[in-house]
């Protein structure tokens, strides 16, 4: 990580300040030096979890509690740790967080049940947000996500993450003559031809199965429920299913590495820039890291969209935004910390000194400077990007949205360890799954 | 007797090639936490070692969260001792009908899971603002050091012999000047002791700390976990956390393993 | 009784003095007792009336009494809840029959007086209070295959295997054998303090007798070591169910729900999906089993635990 510089930054601050962007919300209406600042005394607390944004953002909140007189504690715990605090927290409406990350398999729970606060009376006044904070310029497939029944946003994305594939020895794919697969029976065939010529692992996903492994569940024809969000009866035995979990199964068994199923992202990610493991169908933001600067496959790696199947190709959408929870009692504060946060001059900033930022902003995308830096090896991502997401648009990632989704998540996960571990057949375990999930599904008061 | 030394030294060789064996997993944590995090898998043994790792600690998050579980674990030892020795020294010499059962129920309370705990404790936290505060660790600390130092004091006590409270209640002594003047002093190694293994009991709790802390009261055992995510496991930084998480729990040890067996008859050192 | 044993001669007041003792005693006993009931007591009183609604905050309202026993009910018919008690059962067998094993084992070995058996007896102590996680750290360090030495020795002497913490029939030996490794000092610990309150003259009656080693252990040693055996089994039976932080950081309860103990189970229906009057049954559950488990200790030490 990076060592704060306190005087280059002051410098940038008030650089920005004069230029007028708007850099932050605030400042504009705080007074010049000497006088209070707005936010003075008030301290904020500020949840997040540990990413590269959100640890690069750690960087810059200095500026922000200089600009406002607010002083931020700010908190990354690892993932998991992070969302099962938040649940609990959020649950008890308790105000120990302000602003908080709404993580994406929470966020319809978390929206549904009220915990999080409306923003939109924040967003349409303007003494509390600038003109050139446009919310219409987030990608319209990054904010469904946070909208509750009343179409009110709940959250601004941050990110809205997809899935790809890419693979970190393209070169190992030319030299036996392989593209990267573009449907699932090409993929099958490639690992196997991989796995022949030995070298790296051909394949690993991320062992939270309830995002990793939903693309193969529609590609093959499946789907969560039937018709979500109003008919939330789970799909999980349907034939299709149970191939398409025998399918990713068996790509996880017989390409996978030692342990396949303990990979967490992180693995999955570190596995990759190691040149251990090739190929990965996995998100967008790990993907584009086998291209960093401590990568050892940055100039082998290779990005392509995530493959389809007989049924079409359905790449999900992970969008992670900034809310504020119902018990927060900085609301005004917690909202201005958002604004400056997803404010597009330090989106920027960020995005030049760490060469990476939050890629939810239309105009950022469409940046030449932006969409330069989004090649690698030829490959131009975030065009991959923006068509991933114009397909998210078609509808079929809302069964993520809804309120009990996480419980049938949890469901997932266990069917597909079961299947790969060996306990049992793709259809015993998809049937387990759907009674479990019913059950779940009833006592979480859904009527099936 | 030469064959007899010949068994006493093989027997030596045995049980020293045998704790080698059992303390290589520990020893490899050790090791590791001195590699680069590019060599951190090396095997080779010579390697030149760094201390980037612990630096790295040092500069980050991690000094605070040691200071929190230092805080909880001496405060939560300190007012378990305060209310518990003078307990252990009223059920040692005091003999009434429920004593026993008395005795059984404190050790019952011990031996409870600790989800049973934190299930109220979180709820009643959340409301009293207690959640993620050192206090808030310290008061669910006392609920299993507190029948530790009762029953491991009360063994203290018991051993220590009545004749010399006598005497001094018969030169005017109250029971609490005499148990102050007698029965402590001559207790005291074994309240040291009692109290360092409270203190190494407290130190090494996760789950509450888990569920009942933040960022505020986070403590060290946590912190740990934390470094098991984004951008690969830091595994050079975790060897060297569990090195530094491990070393006052390794030190107090030494100094108190003639007790440890009366401590863990009392249930266990740690959840 | 402690009256009866001061001095023959009562001086005047004696049953004052008895009376200004008593006061004196209960003034000591009644904090610890106090604080004893207020953090445990009361919490276990909360968790019994919690387990009686099917109380979880996504649902307002769900605190109500009116099925009271719904929750103990879906416990049972739940085969995951019942699946854990299997697995409970299991990971508490084996590991302290191996605990057993290797503390009796080790206890026979260092039960010399000797200078440096003793500080190789205090060596032995060390994996026992490491903190938990940190032992959970090493042996992920040990199971994981690309950086675990282990599997790099197995693999040079041309037998690798696979990762056991996610193979559904091996998962589970591995964290017995990380748990066994934390916990067999304790085991050792006690046998040996059993061990050498074993009278001498039995065992040299034998020796002279030309008893071996082997019969020496099973006929003299043995029968006056046993009640301590039970002992330290009830107690690491009882610990066993609290296993935490190897669950947590090897294998999450899987593969598949492999390793989930009821303990582990209970967590997550807790605190992973806020069902706070399920969890809380669970948990009572768990409450009762370890007590009914105490009572067996205080009755099978009867005066030993009290010396």
């Amino acid at each position: 990580m990076r060592q704060f510089q306190p005087p280059i930054r002051r410098r940038d601050l008030l650089a920005g300040a004069a230029a007028g962007t708007g850099l932050l919300a605030l400042p504009a209406k705080a007074p010049a030096q000497g006088g209070t600042k707005k936010f003075d005394g008030l301290t904020l607390h500020v949840a997040c979890w540990s990413t590269s944004y959100s640890e690069f953002l750690k960087n810059y909140i200095p500026e922000f509690e200089q600009a406002t007189g607010a002083k931020v504690v700010y908190e990354t715990p690892s993932f998991p740790i992070y969302n099962q605090r938040m649940d609990i927290e959020l649950s008890t409406r308790a105000a120990a967080h302000d602003v908080i990350n709404v993580t994406f398999i929470y966020s319809g729970r978390w929206v549904g049940a009220g915990w999080t606060t409306p923003l939109d009376d924040f967003i349409h006044d303007p003494a509390k947000t600038p003109a050139d904070f446009d919310v219409g310029d987030f990608i319209p497939g990054t904010t469904t996500a946070f909208k509750d029944r009343q179409g009110r946003l709940h959250a601004i994305p941050w990110i809205a993450d997809v899935h790809m594939a890419g693979c970190s020895r393209y070169d190992l794919f030319q030299q036996a003559g392989l593209k990267q697969p573009d449907t699932f029976d090409e993929m099958a065939t490639t690992l196997n031809a991989l796995k022949a010529k030995g070298g790296p692992v051909p394949f690993v996903a991320e062992n939270h199965y309830g995002w990793t492994f939903i693309p193969y569940l529609h590609g093959f024809g499946g789907d969560v429920f039937a018709h979500p969000p109003d008919n939330l009866h789970p799909l999980l035995d349907s034939p299709e299913a149970v191939h398409a979990a025998d399918f990713f199964s068996d790509m996880l068994r017989s390409y996978g590495p030692d342990g396949v199923l303990s990979y967490t992202y992180d693995q999955v990610l570190q596995s990759q820039k190691d040149g251990k493991v090739n190929y990965s169908t996995s998100n967008e933001t790990f993907l584009v890291q086998m291209a960093a600067k401590d990568s050892k496959v940055a100039g082998t790696c290779s990005l392509s969209m995530m493959p389809g199947g007989p049924a079409g190709r359905f790449p999900d959408v992970a969008a992670h935004g900034w809310g504020i929870p119902v018990g927060s009692r900085n609301k005004d504060a917690a909202w201005a910390f958002i604004v400056w946060a997803m404010s597009k001059p330090l989106l920027l900033r960020m995005f030049r000194d760490h060469g990476y930022s939050s890629v939810t902003r239309a105009s950022m995308i469409q940046m030449p400077e932006f969409r330069q830096h989004s090649m690698i090896n030829g490959v131009d991502v975030a065009q991959l990007y923006l068509d991933t997401l114009k397909l998210g648009d078609k509808g079929y990632t809302v069964y993520r949205t809804v309120p009990p989704y996480p419980l049938v998540d949890r469901e997932i996960d266990i069917a597909i360890q079961t299947i790969v571990s060996k306990q049992m057949s793709a259809k015993d375990a998809m049937q387990r799954a759907q009674q479990n999930s019913m059950k779940a599904l009833q006592r979480a008061g859904v009527k099936l | 007797m030469n064959s007899r030394m010949l068994r006493a030294w093989s027997r030596l060789f045995c049980a020293a090639a045998l704790l080698v064996l059992v303390l290589l997993p520990a020893l490899w944590l050790l090791q590791m936490s001195f590699r680069h995090n590019a060599e951190i898998m090396g095997t080779n043994l010579l390697f030149r070692p760094t201390l980037e790792n612990y630096t790295a600690l040092w500069t980050g998050d991690f000094p605070a969260s040691f200071g929190h579980s230092l805080l909880a674990s001496i405060s939560a030892t300190l007012f378990s001792l305060v209310i518990g020795v003078p307990a252990a020294y009223a059920l040692a010499r005091w003999r009434f009908r429920f004593r026993q059962r008395m005795m059984m129920w404190i050790l019952v309370t011990r031996m409870a899971p600790p989800i049973a705990f934190t299930i109220p404790f979180f709820l009643v936290f959340t409301y009293t603002g207690l959640i993620d505060t050192i206090l808030g660790l310290a008061i669910i600390y006392v609920t299993f050091n507190l029948a530790l130092v009762i029953w491991t004091m009360k063994g203290f006590f018991d051993a220590v012999p009545r004749s010399l409270e006598e005497a001094a209640w018969i030169d005017g002594c109250g029971v609490w000047s005499g148990f102050l003047r007698v029965a402590l002093p001559l207790s005291a190694p074994g309240l040291a002791a009692t109290g360092i293994l409270c203190f190494i009991l407290s130190w090494n709790d996760f789950f509450f700390a888990l569920i009942l802390t933040r960022t505020d009261a986070m403590t060290a055992p946590v912190a740990i976990v934390n470094f098991m995510q984004y951008a690969g496991w830091e595994w050079g930084k975790i060897a060297a956390a569990g090195v530094l998480v491990m070393l006052p729990v390794l030190v107090f040890t030494f100094f108190v393993r003639t007790y440890l067996v009366r401590g863990l008859m009392a249930g266990g050192v740690k959840e | 009784m402690i009256f009866g044993t001061r001095p023959a001669t009562p001086r005047p007041g004696a049953t004052a003095w008895a009376r200004q003792q008593r006061h004196a005693f209960i003034g000591g006993l009644a904090p610890a007792l106090l604080v004893l009931a207020v953090v445990t007591l009361g919490p276990a009183i909360w968790l019994v009336i919690t387990s009686l609604t099917p109380w979880t905050p996504t649902q307002p309202g769900s605190f109500d009494f009116s099925a009271p026993w719904q929750n103990y009910q879906q416990a049972f018919e739940s085969p995951e809840f019942v699946h854990s008690i299997s697995v409970q059962v299991e990971l508490s067998v084996v590991t302290v029959a191996l605990q057993l094993l290797v503390g009796l084992g080790l206890a026979l070995l260092l039960d010399r007086p000797s200078k440096l058996l003793e500080a190789i007896r205090t060596g032995f102590l060390i994996p026992m209070v490491l903190p938990p996680i940190v032992v959970a750290i090493i042996w992920k360090v040990i199971y994981t295959p690309d950086i675990s030495p282990l599997h790099r020795l197995a693999a040079s002497l041309g037998m690798p295997f696979h990762s056991l913490i996610t193979d559904a029939s091996t998962a589970i030996w591995a964290i017995a054998a990380a748990d066994t490794w934390e916990w067999f000092p304790f085991t050792m610990l006690m046998v040996l303090a059993a061990l050498q309150m074993v009278p001498k003259e039995p065992q040299e009656a034998a020796l002279i007798d030309g008893a071996g080693p082997a019969q020496l252990f099973w006929h003299v040693r043995l029968p006056f070591i046993r009640g301590t055996l039970m002992v330290a089994a009830l107690f690491r039976v009882i610990d066993s169910i609290k296993a935490f932080p190897l669950i947590y950081v090897l294998t999450d309860g899987g593969p598949g729900g492999a390793t989930e103990v009821t303990n582990y189970y209970a967590f997550v229906q807790t605190f992973n999906f806020a069902y706070w009057g399920y969890g809380s049954a669970i948990a009572v559950l768990l409450v009762a089993g370890v007590f009914v488990l105490s009572l067996f200790v205080s009755r099978t030490s009867g005066g030993a635990l009290d010396e």
